[in-house]
């Protein structure tokens, strides 16, 4: 009888949520007349193994783990040279290494591109292209610049900050992880990477203050164009993001 | 009357009704504990089922996979979100349930001769579990999955030697994010992964079948236990649905990984208080809490993330891997058991786990240092050295605490009067006064 109740309730589950994507229902509706269903399943499922009142002290035998000394192979006296000599592993061994041609061939070595996209004379750009003017920014803000026309470029991103009169820019790639350094905290002069909480010093070089970062964040060295316009003076003082094995400084 | 046709049918051709009659008569121990990794098991199959559906619904170039992503959580698809929804919570459960399990394993001695191998392949599948659930939910290319690929890729690139060529291979391409990674991670993700899941799952499930499974009882010779049919198949049909319950509601009350509100992966941007799905936050946890230094070798960097990011879960891995010999070793215990133990009948093995267990919180805990530092208003600097100094001394204040904690209650379970235990008892002015114990 109660499994009765709870398969009704399994086949009410089925069919609300049958109806609630036909009409298009909301989410939660679908997702709630399945949870009923289901709900209804584990209740009678669960209301049947009780109503077996099934023994739960049933034996069966186990047989003895280990060795089973079985008798060596049957030898009908023919075979006279052996044939599982050394060779059949050494071919086994050349086909190995035959192997890891095809692994290598896929894993060509890709470089790390040094390439920043920041030279000499380039402008500063939002992700919007737009130039960067001489009061855009008001004293303790920040903005995410890019080399002008290289918005794309993952090594180019740079964080411009300006405190009082003067403006700084650092690679916005943390020199830890790589993520986004995209935090500023301007009464202590500090960029915080949210990620893995790196702090670096602004008034020091953005050196690594804190946390798990190794080095300082690339400085870009900047200046003004004739327009008023910020510009770089050249690229950023040291690599950016992450080193590696063959990053040899 | 179709099955018994159907049933005659294939012995017929076949003879299988000798093996189906001893599968249905089969014998399993019951105990409440046995259920959790039946609960794993099902969890694995809603993720394929509901995975099959989404690779009809996603579209797998780097281009477009967010937007296919997106659109499954619009108004005109309430289905499609639904089963993105059940997915994602059933991987995070997936990952869950095979804790809990190994767990249940690891505390009662389950892992012990003979069935090492079953653990290894266990613990192979906990490994896979949880990359197979970072490759998936880091394939919609939303923004906070991006930033922890980000992370991948820079962990990838710290491997001595092969750093650049480990990295290149995964990312596909000369800088982050490649052009080939959504590829790739679909591949991993939809073929690969899930294809080794499964054939460890058969062998899992094969050998437990095969070896007979363990036992509370105390009797080595027999299986004792309720028959699979129908007594045990109405039990494990009524997990099924208990799972399958839990995720639906899960779906229906709490919305998970809701990507259209992080926005698309852009390589300068970044949430704050970002972090992954649990099971990989012990990564990120490790990572905040690693040194700075990056050693150098002949001038070649081996940078600070190598450490937590790569050694870390590998030297987990492989201790875990190797438990059940190192326990051999360790007791001298070389015998084959099919009873289990009560869980602090061995002081050592509680010991090691319970200071795995504090090192695994310990270390997610980590992972939101910052929203904690935050909370408790410390600064962020202290905290993270309070969990540095814990991480070190931690598990073996935790592993020595536990393992005397099991000893003692060993010998009180065995009938010997615990040696300090003072009673006080209130005496009438108000006071204590120390009684001898009585005995028994």
């Amino acid at each position: 009888m109660t499994i009765a109740l709870w398969l009704a309730l399994t086949i009410a589950g089925a069919i609300g949520a049958t109806v609630a994507a036909a009409f298009a229902a909301p989410p939660s509706a679908f997702a709630g007349a399945l949870a009923v269903a289901f709900i209804g399943l584990a209740g009678a499922a669960g209301a049947a193994a009780i109503a077996l009142h099934a023994p739960d002290d049933l034996t069966e035998p186990r047989s003895a783990h280990g060795p089973t000394y079985a008798p060596p192979l049957p030898d009908d006296g023919r075979v006279t040279r052996p044939v599982f000599g050394r060779m059949w592993f050494a071919a086994l061994g050349a086909f190995a290494v035959l192997g890891l041609v095809p692994v290598i061939s896929l894993a060509r070595k890709p470089g790390r591109r040094a390439d920043t996209g920041w030279r000499a004379g380039i402008r500063l750009v939002d992700e919007n292209n737009r130039p960067i003017g001489r009061e855009q920014l008001s004293d303790g803000g920040i903005e995410t610049v890019f080399p002008a026309g290289n918005v794309d470029l993952p090594q180019a991103p740079a964080v411009l900050i300006r405190d009082g009169a003067n403006y700084l820019a650092f690679s916005k790639v943390c020199t830890h992880a790589g993520c986004p350094v995209a935090l500023y905290r301007h009464a202590s002069r500090q960029l915080i990477c949210p990620c893995h909480q790196s702090i670096f010093d602004v008034e020091h070089g953005a050196k690594n203050v804190s946390g798990p970062a190794p080095r300082p964040l690339p400085a870009l060295p900047l200046g003004f164009d004739a327009e008023g316009y910020l510009i770089a003076r050249g690229d950023f003082d040291a690599p950016v993001g992450p080193d590696d094995w063959d990053r040899v400084l | 009357m179709i099955v018994r046709r159907v049933v005659a049918w294939a012995d017929e051709r076949f003879g299988t009704n000798a093996l189906l009659h001893t599968a249905l008569k089969k014998i399993y121990p019951d105990h409440w504990s046995f259920y959790l990794g039946e609960f794993a098991l099902y969890f694995f199959m809603v993720l394929v089922g509901t995975g099959i559906w989404l690779t009809f619904a996603f579209d797998a170039g780097s281009q477009g996979a967010y937007a296919s992503v997106v659109q499954l959580a619009s108004r005109d698809h309430p289905i499609g979100y639904v089963i993105r929804q059940i997915h994602h919570w059933a991987a995070v459960c997936f990952v869950a349930a095979i804790l809990v399990h190994m767990g249940r394993i690891f505390f009662t001695g389950a892992f012990r001769r003979p069935r090492e191998l079953n653990w290894m392949i266990g613990v192979t599948m906990l490994a896979l579990a949880s990359f197979t659930g970072f490759t998936g939910y880091s394939l919609p290319n939303d923004d906070l999955s991006g930033t922890g690929l980000r992370i991948a890729y820079s962990v990838a690139l710290s491997i001595p030697l092969i750093g650049r060529w480990a990295a290149g291979v995964f990312n596909g391409g000369d800088d982050f994010p490649g052009s080939l990674l959504t590829t790739h991670l679909y591949t991993l993700h939809v073929y690969l992964l899930p294809v080794m899941i499964g054939a460890l799952l058969a062998a899992h499930l094969g050998l437990l079948i095969y070896q007979k499974h363990t036992q509370f009882a105390r009797d080595e010779r027999n299986v004792v236990g309720r028959r699979f049919w129908p007594d045990y198949a109405l039990r494990t049909l009524a997990a099924l649905g208990a799972t399958l319950a839990v995720l639906a509601l899960l779906a229906t009350f709490f919305e998970i990984n809701p990507v259209g509100d992080y926005g698309l992966y852009r390589p300068w941007l970044v949430m704050n208080g970002a972090v992954p799905d649990w099971y990989a936050a012990f990564l990120e946890g490790a990572l905040r809490l690693g040194p700075a230094a990056e050693l150098r070798i002949a001038g070649h960097p081996i940078p600070p993330v190598f450490w937590p990011g790569l050694v870390l879960p590998t030297v987990a891995f492989v201790f875990l891997l190797a438990w059940p010999f190192i326990e051999a070793r360790l007791t001298g215990d070389r015998a084959a058991h099919d009873v289990l133990d009560r869980p602090t009948r061995v002081p050592l093995r509680v010991g090691v786990g319970a200071a795995l267990i504090f090192e695994g919180v310990l270390l997610t805990l980590a992972a939101g240092d910052d929203q904690t530092a935050a909370t408790l208003h410390v600064r962020l600097e202290t905290l993270v050295w309070v969990y540095r100094i814990a991480l070190l001394v931690g598990p073996i204040v935790v592993g020595v605490v536990a393992a005397r904690l099991a000893a003692e209650m060993r010998a009180r379970a065995a009938g010997s009067p615990a040696p300090d235990v003072v009673l006080l008892v209130r005496n009438a002015h108000g006071g204590y006064d120390e009684e001898e114990p009585q005995a028994g």
